[in-house]
C-alpha cells in the first residue's frame, strides 16, 4: 500500500467515530449569490442553505420548474450549483469552506423568479419528440436552433482558456488483495472478515465517514435522542453498533480506508477506479487506480421518488433525504409533514420526524394521493378524500440497489420477482456482493403502483430531463417500446443522475404499457462512470513529457530555433526566428563546401542480437540482410502485408550475430513491436533491445569531414579501409563509438553512435576539430534541403498510408527473389501492374515556392500533390518531390499547380538534383 | 407540424414472411437507408431489415454524429460530399427533424506535416467543389473563442482546415426517421431477429469464361437467410452489419479484409453553450463538439487492439480527458457522465467496401465503415440500392468495390479518416 496518502483526502479515516463537532468549533461563512450564509461544521452547502431558509435549489432542465432538496445524497440533480467556478456541483455533498462562493444555475434573474419558467406554459405544445416533429424544413431549423441551443445546458463555464490556472490533480496507483466498495455496515463487515483472513484490504467509501445509513437512520430500538444543544437540536445519535464497527476497522492495520472516495468504475482486469473529493476544493482532485484480486460490492441501495402529480415540488422529499438532513446536519426539514408510503415504511420514518418536533399531519398510501399542492413550495397534499395542509411531503419510496458497478464487473443485474427489485447476480469469480445491493434487508417494494393523479403530464419520472409519465406512455405508444429506444427518444436516464432516480420507474412503466414482464423489459446498460468525474481528475497532473537529446544544452548555447518531432526537441536551424533563410543557406553551404555537424540522437536505435537475427530481418525488411558482411551497412525498408512502406533506416552488421538498426525518430516503438510481433512464436533466437535513449548520434558530413574526424580517431578513414556503406567500431575523441559511412545529405560523411553520457563531449570535440575548416552545426531544415537535392525520401513525409516501394521510386529495396517477406506478395503484384501514381522529382519553371501539400492539377482535376518543396541553393531553383498520376510521371513532363490562386508550372526530373553519379558520396 | 398532436406508431411489428425480394442484415443507418432508397427510388418494398438487437443499437447509436465532406482522395471527396448533400435535405424529405446543426467543422493541425496534410485536403476539396480551406490562428480564435491558442499546450495549434458545412446531427433521429419512412412504404423492420446462416446454391454458378476466378467468394447464388425467427427465401442479401461485418460475411463464405476494433467516446454534463463548432485534432487523437442539449461529446482514436468488447477502458477515458484539456483547459472541472464504445469494421485503407461480390450472385456489401460510417449512411444506401435494383454499379461507389484489394487499387483515406471522424 502507498504510505503517501495525504490526509487532505481522508476525512476522518474512521478514526473519529462520531460526526458530532467538538464544542466551540467556529462556524464558517460562505456566500450564496453574494449573500453571506452561516454554516455549522457538520454542514454541506445544501444543508446550510436549507437551514437559512432556502427551499428552491435549482430550476429544472426543460420547464424551469422550481426544485428543492430531494435525496440529500448526491444522486438526484436537484441541488446542482456552481461552487467557486465549478459547475454542476452537488451542493448536498459539498462540505463548506469559509469564504466559498456559491451561485445558482440555469435560472434568471433568480431561483425564485425565473423568467424561463414560461417554458412550462407551453409544455402542452411540447410533447415528447417535439423537436423531431417540428422544424423539419432546414430553414426553419436554422432559425430555431440558435434559440434552443441558448436555452439548453445547466452549468456555466468560464469561456476564457487563458483564465485557467493549474490545478493540483493527481493519479495514484495501488495494489491490494481485496477491495470493498461501500462503507456501510455490510461493507465494513466484509472488510473486517477479509482482513482477519490476512488479506490487505482497501475499503472505499464515498462519505466523509464510514457507517452508511447507520450514520443517520436509527434502528427502531434506538430512537434518536434529542439534545439540548442549541446548535443542533435535532441530530440523532449514531447507531450503537456503529461505534464498535468503526473501532474494529480503526484497530485493524491491514485495512486502508479511502473516505470521500467514489468508486466510479470497475474495468477489465479488476481495475478499480475511484475519485477522491478533497474537503478543500469543489473539484475532486485525485484518481486512484487500484488493481485487486477480489472485489466486494457493498454499494447499498438508494430510495427513489414516488409517482404522483407535482412530485417534483420543493418540499416533496425522499424519506432518506429528510432523515439525512436531520441525522447528519441537524436541520429540521419542515414543520408539518405528510408521509406517503406503506404503513410499515411510514411508521419507521414518523418516529424520527416526530422526535425532532415535526408534526405528522397524516400518513397516506400512494393510491390515495392526487397531487402535491403549491406554487413554488408544497402547501398541501391533496388526496382523493381531503386536502392536508403541510410544508413537507415525505415520500417513502422504493429502494433501488446501487448495482451500476455489477454490470461493469461482468455480473448481471437481474429482476428478483419476489422482492420486486433488480439485484446483483451471476458475479464472476473474485467479485462478490453483500448487503442491499443483493436485495438483502430492503423493505418490501411497492413497484409502480399508480397514484390517483389525473394529470400524468405533471407526474415527473425523470427529474433531470423533465420527462413525465405522459411522455413515457406516449413514446411507448409511438413504438419506442424497448427500454433502450425509450431512453434515447425521451432522454429519460440520460441526465446528470444517469437514471438513479428514474430508471426503475421507466422500466416499470415500459413493462406495464407493453405487457411484458420487468425481466423481459430489461435495463439500460450501466456504463462508467457511475458518478460524474471531472475531466481534470481523469487527465491528472498537467504534464508535458519532452525528450531532449544529450547535446540539447549545446544547441541552446549556440542559439537555435527548436522544432517538435514527436516528444523530441530538435534544432530546426541555428539562428533566430527571423534568420531562417540566411541561416539555412549558410548551414547548407558549410555542408556542401566544408563540413557540417548535425545531432541525430533522436533516431530510433535497436540492438538486434542472436544467431537468427539475419533471418528475422530478412523476414521483416524487404531487402536482404543475412548476406550482409560484418562491417557493412545497408539501407532497409519495412512494409506491411499490403506492401505499404512503414519505416526505413540503416541496418549495420557489427558482428556475426549482431545488427545495429536505426529507425525514423517517431517510429522506434512501432518498429520494435513490429519485429517482436514477427519474432513471436517462430522459435528464432533473437533479442531486440531499444538503445535509443542510451546512445547519442551525430552526422559529420562534407568534403572536410574526413579531415575533421581524422583528428579525433585512430581509425583509417581512407576510402580503402573505410569505404561507402561500411561500419566500424572506433574510438572518437576517446569515446567508444560505432561509425557508419553513409550519406543521407549527399556528401562524404560519417554517422557516429556513442554512449549518451558523452554527448556534449563528442559534440564539443568535433566542433573544435572542425574549427579550422569553418565547421557549422546544421539543423533539420538544412538537412531536409540537402536530402531533397539527393531525392532521398523521408518516410511519412514523402510517403503515406498508400505508398509502396515500387511507386515510391524505391523498387530496388524490394528483393523479390528472396524467400517470403512481409509484403512480398503485394509488392510483386504492384510491380506487375501499371502504377497508378508515382513519386517523382520536379523543378519549378519560375522561382515560386508552393506550400508543402500543394495539389497538382491536370484537366481541372487533382492529379497529385507535393510532399516536399524547397529552394535548392546549388541549382538556384525551387525543387521538390511530388506524387503524380502515372501518366504524368515522365521526365520532362510539365505539371501545373495553383499557388496563391495562380497556376504555375514545373518539369518532372528523373535524376537527383545533386551529384547524380554519387561521386561526392564515395570521395 | 400536425404530426405533433397525432399519436402515430413510428413503425409496426410484423411476422416474418417466407420470402422477400431483399433481406438486409443490420437495422442501423446503413441498413435502413438502403431499404429506404430501394423503396423510394426503385419501388422495391418487399424488403426485410433484420436486426439482432433494437433499432440503431450498433454504431448508429454510438457514434459522435459528425457530418462532413472534407476528405482527401478524389474518390472519397465526391462520395462524402453527396452524403452531406443528402443529409442537408433529409429532415424535410423524412418529415422528421434530424437536428442537423451545420455549425462548421475544424480539423486542427499542431505539426508542420499535419499542416501540409490539411493543404492537400483543402486543395482537393476546393477543386471538387467542397467548401473547405486552411485557416490560421487569428481566424481560428475568432471562430472558437474558447479554444486555447496560446503556446502553453505541448503542441500549440498551428492551423486548421475549416469546413463550414460540416456539423453534428441527432444520430438516433436519423435511424428513426428512416425506419418510419421505410415502414410507411411497407418495408418490414424486424428487430430482435438475428441472421444465423446464409444459404447459397453453388450449382447455380454460371461459368463465365470472361470472369477471373474469384478469390473472395464461393461461386454461387444466394437463396435465403436463416434467422432466429425462422428461415426466409431471398435472392438478395445485403450485409450492413458494421462491427460484425466479417462474422455475417463468413455465413456467405466471403472473407473480408476487415478487422474489428473498438472505438470509444464519452459525454459530459450539460453546460451552457460555449462551443458551436466541431473540433477535431488528429495530432491529439480527440474530437469534441457540444450538442444542442449542452453536453460535450468527446471521442478518441480507435483502440489499438482487435476486440468485440463494448466495455470502455480507463486509459482511453484518461486520454480523451487529457487531450480535451489541451484544447479547452477551462473544462477541467466539468464532469464526464458516461463513456461507451462501439465496434468498428476497419479496412486497411480506411475506405469502405460497397457493392456486389464477384462470383456470389445476390450478395451485397455495405461494410468496412470503420470510424466514419455514420456520415455516409444516406449516400451508401442510395447508391447501393441503385446497384441492387439495376445491376449496374454507380460511378460514385465503384472505387469502393471489394476487388480493389486484389487489384491493389486502394483508396487511401487514412490521413483524413483516422481520428478525424
Amino acid at each position: 500500500m502507498s504510505d503517501q496518502m495525504d490526509s487532505r483526502f481522508h476525512g476522518n479515516d474512521g478514526s473519529s467515530p462520531s460526526s458530532i463537532p467538538a464544542n466551540g468549533q467556529v462556524p464558517a461563512t460562505f456566500y450564496f449569490n453574494g449573500r453571506p450564509i452561516e454554516a455549522l461544521p457538520q454542514d454541506t452547502v445544501a444543508s446550510a442553505l436549507y437551514r437559512s431558509g432556502r427551499r428552491i435549489f435549482s430550476r429544472s432542465f426543460k420547464y424551469h420548474r422550481p426544485r428543492g432538496l430531494l435525496c440529500v445524497s448526491g444522486r438526484c440533480p436537484n441541488c446542482l450549483m456552481n461552487v467557486d467556478g465549478t459547475p454542476n456541483v452537488r451542493a448536498c455533498m459539498q462540505p463548506v469552506r469559509d469564504g466559498m462562493r456559491v451561485t445558482h444555475q440555469n435560472a434568471s434573474p433568480s431561483l425564485e423568479n425565473d423568467f424561463m419558467a414560461i417554458a412550462e406554459k407551453f409544455s402542452w405544445a411540447m410533447p415528447v419528440g417535439f423537436y423531431y416533429k417540428t422544424f423539419t424544413h432546414p430553414w426553419m431549423w436554422r432559425l430555431a436552433e440558435p434559440f434552443i441551443r441558448r436555452a439548453a445546458g445547466l452549468g456555466k463555464i468560464d469561456n476564457d482558456p487563458n483564465a485557467v490556472t493549474d490545478h493540483p490533480y493527481e493519479h495514484v496507483f495501488l495494489h491490494t488483495n481485496t477491495t470493498v466498495i461501500g462503507g456501510g455496515p455490510h461493507g465494513i463487515q466484509a472488510a473486517l472478515e477479509a482482513a482477519v483472513a490476512g488479506e490487505e484490504v482497501v475499503l472505499i467509501d464515498d462519505q466523509p465517514e464510514l457507517g452508511g445509513h447507520l450514520r443517520y437512520a436509527s434502528s427502531t430500538d434506538d430512537t434518536p435522542e434529542t439534545t439540548s444543544s442549541t446548535e443542533s437540536p435535532f441530530r440523532g445519535k449514531p447507531h450503537v453498533g456503529l461505534a464498535d464497527l468503526l473501532k474494529s476497522v480503526h484497530e485493524t492495520p491491514n485495512i486502508t480506508v479511502l473516505s470521500n472516495a467514489t468508486c466510479f468504475g470497475l474495468y477489465e482486469g479488476k481495475l478499480v477506479a475511484a475519485m477522491h473529493r478533497s474537503a478543500e476544493s469543489p473539484a475532486a482532485q485525485r484518481l486512484t487506480q487500484l488493481r485487486t484480486e477480489n472485489i466486494v460490492i457493498a454499494t447499498g441501495a438508494h430510495e427513489i421518488p414516488l409517482l404522483f402529480e407535482n412530485n417534483d415540488l420543493p418540499g416533496v422529499m425522499l424519506s432518506s433525504g429528510a432523515l439525512r438532513l436531520i441525522g447528519l446536519h441537524g436541520v429540521k426539514p419542515g414543520e408539518r409533514a405528510v408521509v406517503v408510503g406503506t404503513t410499515q415504511a411510514a411508521d419507521s420514518v414518523c418516529g424520527a420526524l416526530e422526535a425532532t418536533g415535526i408534526e405528522i399531519v397524516a400518513t397516506v398510501s400512494l393510491e390515495q394521493v392526487v397531487k402535491a399542492v403549491g406554487k413554488k413550495h408544497v402547501s398541501a397534499l391533496q388526496t382523493n378524500e381531503q386536502r392536508f395542509a403541510c410544508d413537507l411531503i415525505v415520500m417513502c419510496g422504493d429502494w433501488m440497489p446501487d448495482a451500476g458497478l455489477v454490470g461493469q464487473a461482468g455480473g448481471t443485474v437481474a429482476w428478483d420477482e419476489e422482492r420486486a427489485v433488480f439485484v446483483a447476480s451471476d458475479l464472476p469469480e473474485g467479485v462478490s456482493a453483500v448487503g442491499a445491493v443483493t436485495g438483502e434487508d430492503l423493505p418490501p417494494a411497492i413497484g409502480i403502483s399508480q397514484s390517483a393523479s389525473a394529470n400524468p403530464k405533471k407526474v415527473f419520472v425523470c427529474p433531470c430531463e423533465d420527462v413525465s409519465l405522459h411522455d413515457l406512455k406516449t413514446a411507448i405508444d409511438e413504438g419506442f417500446d424497448h427500454i433502450e429506444t425509450l431512453k434515447r427518444y425521451t432522454t429519460t436516464t440520460m441526465g446528470p443522475c444517469q437514471g438513479k432516480m428514474c430508471q426503475q420507474a421507466a422500466i416499470g412503466i415500459c413493462a406495464d404499457q407493453t405487457g411484458q414482464t420487468i425481466q423481459e423489459t430489461g435495463r439500460t446498460t450501466s456504463r462508467p462512470p457511475t458518478s460524474p468525474v471531472p475531466l481534470g481528475v481523469l487527465a491528472g497532473p498537467h504534464l508535458h513529457p519532452v525528450k531532449r537529446t544529450p547535446m540539447h544544452a549545446k544547441h541552446d548555447e549556440i542559439g537555435c530555433v527548436w522544432m517538435d518531432m514527436g516528444e523530441w526537441k530538435r534544432p530546426l536551424y541555428y539562428g533566430t526566428p527571423d534568420s531562417k533563410r540566411e541561416s539555412v543557406e549558410q548551414e547548407y553551404w558549410a555542408v556542401r563546401q566544408r563540413v557540417g555537424l548535425i545531432d541525430l540522437s533522436t533516431l530510433g536505435k535497436l540492438d538486434v542480437v542472436g544467431k537468427d537475427a539475419g533471418k528475422l530481418l530478412d523476414k521483416v525488411y524487404t531487402n536482404r540482410f543475412s548476406d550482409l558482411r560484418v562491417g557493412r551497412a545497408r539501407y532497409g525498408v519495412i512494409c506491411d502485408e499490403a506492401g505499404i512502406i512503414l519505416d526505413d533506416g540503416t541496418v549495420s552488421r557489427v558482428a556475426e550475430d549482431r545488427y545495429f538498426i536505426t529507425t525514423t525518430t517517431g517510429n522506434i516503438e512501432f518498429v520494435q513491436e513490429w519485429l517482436e510481433w514477427w519474432l513471436a512464436g517462430t522459435g528464432m533466437c533473437v533479442h531486440i533491445t531499444n538503445v535509443t535513449g542510451g546512445m547519442a548520434a551525430v552526422n559529420v558530413a562534407g568534403p572536410k569531414a574526413r579531415d575533421t574526424l581524422a583528428k579525433l580517431t585512430e581509425r583509417d578513414l581512407g576510402n580503402k579501409r573505410f569505404g561507402y556503406m561500411r561500419c566500424r567500431q572506433a574510438e572518437v575523441a576517446g569515446v567508444p563509438s560505432l561509425m557508419l559511412r553513409i550519406g543521407f545529405v549527399g556528401e562524404t560523411g560519417w554517422e557516429i553512435h556513442f554512449p549518451a553520457e558523452y554527448g556534449e563531449h563528442v559534440w564539443g570535440a568535433i566542433m573544435e576539430a572542425g574549427e579550422e575548416f569553418d565547421i557549422r552545426p546544421f539543423g533539420v531544415e538544412t538537412q531536409r534541403v540537402l536530402r531533397l537535392e539527393k531525392k532521398h525520401v523521408i518516410v511519412s513525409v514523402d510517403t503515406d498510408a498508400t505508398s509502396n516501394p515500387i511507386e515510391s521510386d524505391l523498387a530496388w529495396v524490394a528483393k523479390l527473389d528472396k524467400d517470403d517477406f512481409i509484403g512480398k506478395a503485394a509488392i510483386s503484384r504492384a510491380k506487375d501492374r501499371a502504377p497508378r501514381e508515382k513519386l517523382v522529382g520536379f523543378i519549378m519553371d519560375e522561382n515560386v515556392l508552393p506550400p508543402d501539400g500543394c495539389v497538382i492539377i491536370a484537366d481541372g482535376q487533382p492529379a497529385g500533390r507535393i510532399t516536399s518543396v524547397r529552394y535548392s541553393p546549388v541549382n538556384e531553383r525551387i525543387i521538390g518531390l511530388a506524387w503524380v498520376s502515372a501518366g504524368l510521371a515522365v521526365a520532362g513532363q510539365s505539371i501545373t499547380m495553383r499557388v496563391d490562386g495562380r497556376p504555375v508550372t514545373a518539369q518532372i526530373v528523373d535524376e537527383p538534383f545533386y551529384d547524380p553519379a554519387q561521386a561526392r558520396l564515395r570521395q | 407540424m400536425i404530426q405533433l398532436f397525432r399519436k402515430e406508431r413510428m413503425w409496426r411489428t410484423h411476422e416474418l414472411k417466407r420470402s422477400y425480394d431483399v433481406v438486409i442484415i443490420g437495422a442501423g443507418v446503413h441498413g435502413l437507408a438502403t431499404a429506404y432508397y430501394l423503396g423510394k427510388d426503385h419501388g422495391i418494398t418487399n424488403v426485410a431489415v433484420l436486426e439482432k438487437n433494437y433499432l440503431g443499437a450498433g454504431n448508429s447509436g454510438r457514434n459522435t454524429a459528425i457530418i462532413r465532406a472534407n476528405y482527401r482522395t478524389p474518390e472519397g471527396v465526391p462520395f462524402f460530399a453527396r452524403s452531406l448533400e443528402l443529409y442537408e435535405d433529409l429532415s424535410r424529405e423524412l418529415e422528421w427533424n434530424l437536428l442537423f446543426n451545420q455549425c462548421g467543422h475544424l480539423t486542427l493541425a499542431h505539426t508542420d506535416s499535419s499542416v501540409d496534410g490539411l493543404r492537400v485536403r483543402a486543395e482537393t476539396n476546393q477543386i471538387m467543389g467542397v467548401d473547405s480551406r486552411v485557416i490560421y490562428p487569428e481566424e481560428i480564435q475568432k471562430l472558437v473563442p474558447a479554444l486555447d491558442m496560446s503556446d502553453r499546450p505541448r503542441l500549440p495549434v498551428m492551423a486548421a482546415l475549416y469546413h463550414p458545412p460540416g456539423g453534428i446531427i441527432r444520430h438516433d433521429a436519423v435511424v428513426w426517421g428512416y425506419a418510419r419512412a421505410c415502414d410507411r412504404m411497407g418495408i418490414e423492420i424486424h428487430p430482435y431477429t438475428e441472421a444465423t446462416a446464409i444459404s447459397i446454391d453453388s450449382s447455380a454458378s454460371r461459368n463465365n469464361a470472361n470472369r477471373a476466378p474469384s478469390i473472395d467468394a464461393p461461386e454461387g447464388k444466394i437463396t435465403g437467410v436463416e434467422t432466429t425467427g425462422g428461415s426466409v427465401a431471398t435472392e438478395t442479401v445485403v450485409n450492413c452489419a458494421a462491427g460484425w461485418a466479417t462474422t455475417v460475411s463468413r455465413m456467405a463464405g466471403v472473407a473480408l479484409p476487415i478487422v474489428t476494433q473498438p472505438l470509444q467516446a464519452c459525454v459530459s454534463e450539460p453546460l451552457k453553450p460555449f462551443l458551436n463548432k466541431v473540433i477535431v485534432s488528429a495530432n491529439l487523437h480527440v474530437y469534441i463538439s457540444q450538442t444542442d442539449r449542452g453536453d460535450c461529446v468527446m471521442g478518441a482514436e480507435v483502440d489499438p487492439l482487435q476486440s468485440y468488447s463494448m466495455l470502455g477502458t480507463l486509459p482511453t477515458l484518461e486520454q480523451m480527458a487529457t487531450y480535451t484539456l489541451e484544447l479547452f483547459p477551462q473544462l477541467h472541472n466539468v464532469s464526464v457522465l458516461r463513456q461507451w464504445a462501439g465496434i468498428c469494421d476497419m479496412t486497411p485503407d480506411f475506405s469502405p467496401i460497397i457493392g456486389a461480390v464477384d462470383g456470389l450472385e445476390g450478395y451485397h456489401l455495405d461494410v468496412g465503415w470503420g470510424t466514419y460510417g455514420f456520415k455516409a449512411g444516406p449516400v451508401a444506401g442510395k447508391y447501393l440500392a441503385e446497384r441492387i435494383a439495376t445491376g449496374e454499379t454507380p460511378e460514385l461507389i465503384e472505387p469502393f468495390r471489394l476487388s480493389r484489394f486484389r487489384e491493389e487499387a486502394l483508396v487511401g483515406e487514412k490521413a483524413a479518416a483516422a481520428v478525424s471522424h
